[in-house]
């Protein structure tokens, strides 16, 4: 194809844009809505995602370690326990620092500790936090078996509460945006056949004078390309107005705090891959729903032909 | 050159046979009216030398291509050899008049310079240089069919197929398309008219196919009221 010729289709694409323009609004509504659907979905997932790992951060496993351990042990044992995957955050806790906080804690029985003088019960300790508490069984196993480590305390029904909610959330938010994606692809493929087959008389006159299938599809691709790309934009920009409204309503009210989920994911973190997504998206499902349906009703006409 | 030999088109939805044992020959240069009542089997004929209609049996040539060994892929190719009038005009809603005459030149990859000399000279041609600009819903009747006409004309084809050209407009514009069409024969272009209009042919006169329940009844060559005055 000469570069005039593929000019020519191009801005036959943008013309027709503006020709069949009820068709096209048509189209770029319904790509519109099903984007947001999508993306608004996976919005939620990642922002209760977020929260859930927010929770999870604050998680801690205490492991404490024999007492009479001698102090280069306890640092070996602290790089053992770095080296364990998983692990995301090693802090020593010494015995000195938690009688200290054991002190001020029970401040009332101080002559009770103060009887004990020099002689520290408590064991010195690790703080440790996971990465992954689903794999918390496992982390603690491991960190049981090293050596000289006496007891590991962990929460284990916040855990087990945590990993569970997780696991429905993940199961929850992938059927909707699975349900999403089919009901849009759904919708968008009608809309879209729906614009050929209103233009079944063009392209049955350009077939009838010669033009190759690919010469008919190139506008329609280019069409839908700017049909998805303009909803995308659109989309964008109203995802954008609708979760600063809505984080700056809950904030507003403090309402996340309030529940505790302080980790909603700030707009301007995510608007690059959001408005990508959008863009990308919204672009590449406009032009292969024009020309699957462009192809579909070639074939179609060609077999009944 | 159109040269059907013993062919048979069954339509396989209502097991009509459209065509039974056609066979036809038209010479390069040849100007031919195909005349026949409605259901003869002139729009099978039609369709048939469009390749838009397969042959269930016999031979079909039209400007060298075997269409009955054609494969999909270059039925576009063989397309761009023929020129084509239809009844209603088929031109493209949201083109100009301009546009509809250049798409076919488009069609076929021609340089810009081909497509700025060539359309308005076809233009000219059928009067219609001052309607460049016009869209197919601001002509009147006779004025589509010349755009049509037009269309036909600009890539210069082998073969004209005239589809009803005159069923949609007043019978002083129909003899003028006629003189039209008869001026591009002359001209060495083959041409084939599919018409109603039997006070016309008989006017004109010329190689007459009359087609009846999908056989060639009649196929001589007639003079004409014209051609008797001249």
């Amino acid at each position: 194809m000469k570069l005039s010729s593929f000019n020519y289709l191009v801005r036959q694409g943008f013309d027709n844009v503006w020709k069949n323009r009820v068709m096209a609004f048509a189209s770029f509504c319904v790509l519109l809505v099903s984007l947001m659907l999508v993306g608004i979905s996976c919005l939620f997932y990642i922002n209760i995602n977020s929260i859930i790992g927010g929770i999870e951060n604050k998680n801690e496993v205490i492991v404490y370690l024999l007492e009479g351990t001698t102090d280069e042990r306890v640092s070996e044992i602290g790089e053992t326990l770095k080296n364990i995957p998983n692990i995301s955050n090693v802090t020593l806790y010494t015995k000195e620092e938690a009688f200290d906080d054991l002190k001020k804690k029970m401040d009332d029985y101080t002559e009770v500790f103060n009887s004990l003088g020099n002689d520290n019960p408590l064991p010195d300790a690790y703080r440790i936090r996971v990465s992954d508490i689903s794999l918390m069984e496992d982390t603690l196993r491991a960190t049981e078996q090293i050596p000289d480590v006496e007891y590991v305390s962990s929460p284990d029904a916040f855990i087990e509460v945590l990993t569970e909610s997780r696991r429905v959330l993940t199961i929850l938010a992938s059927a909707i945006i699975l349900a999403m994606l089919i009901v849009s692809m759904v919708i968008i493929s009608n809309t879209t056949r729906a614009s050929v087959f209103s233009r079944r008389r063009e392209i049955s006159i350009m077939q009838s004078v010669g033009a190759t299938k690919s010469f008919i599809r190139f506008p329609f691709f280019v069409e839908g390309m700017i049909n998805g790309f303009t909803a995308g934009l659109f989309a964008t920009l109203l995802t954008w107005f609708s979760y600063d409204s809505l984080v700056d309503l809950l904030g507003r009210f403090d309402i996340l705090s309030t529940i505790g989920l302080g980790n909603v994911i700030p707009y301007g973190d995510i608007a690059l891959w959001v408005t990508l997504a959008y863009l990308i998206a919204g672009s590449f499902i406009g032009a292969l729903g024009s020309v699957l349906s462009t192809r579909v009703h070639l074939k179609h006409r060609a077999a009944n032909m | 050159m159109v040269e059907l030999k013993n062919v048979c088109v069954t339509y396989e939805s209502t097991g009509v046979e459209a065509l039974s044992d056609f066979s036809l020959k038209v010479e390069d240069g040849e100007f031919a009216f195909v005349i026949g009542r409605s259901g003869a089997g002139k729009s099978t004929l039609i369709k048939l030398l469009l390749k838009e209609l397969d042959a269930n049996r016999g031979e079909v040539y039209v400007n060298g291509y075997d269409l009955v060994k054609m494969k999909k892929h270059k039925v576009p190719e063989f397309r761009r050899t023929i020129g084509v009038v239809f009844q209603d005009y088929r031109l493209i809603d949201t083109m100009t008049v301009y546009e509809n005459i250049a798409f076919v030149l488009r069609v076929i990859d021609a340089p810009m310079k081909q497509i700025k000399k060539r359309v308005p000279y076809v233009m000219s041609l059928v009067g219609l240089q001052d309607k460049a600009d016009c869209y197919p819903s601001e002509l009147s009747g006779g004025e589509q069919q010349r755009c049509a006409l037009a269309r036909a004309l600009v890539n210069d084809p082998a073969l004209l197929i005239a589809d009803e050209p005159t069923g949609n407009v007043d019978p002083e514009l129909a003899y003028e398309l006629v003189e039209l069409l008869k001026g591009i024969n002359d001209c060495g272009t083959t041409v084939l008219m599919v018409t109603h209009a039997h006070e016309m042919v008989r006017h004109f006169g010329g190689r007459i196919i009359n087609i009846s329940e999908g056989e060639v009844v009649f196929d001589e060559v007639i003079g004409g009221a014209e051609i008797e005055a001249q």
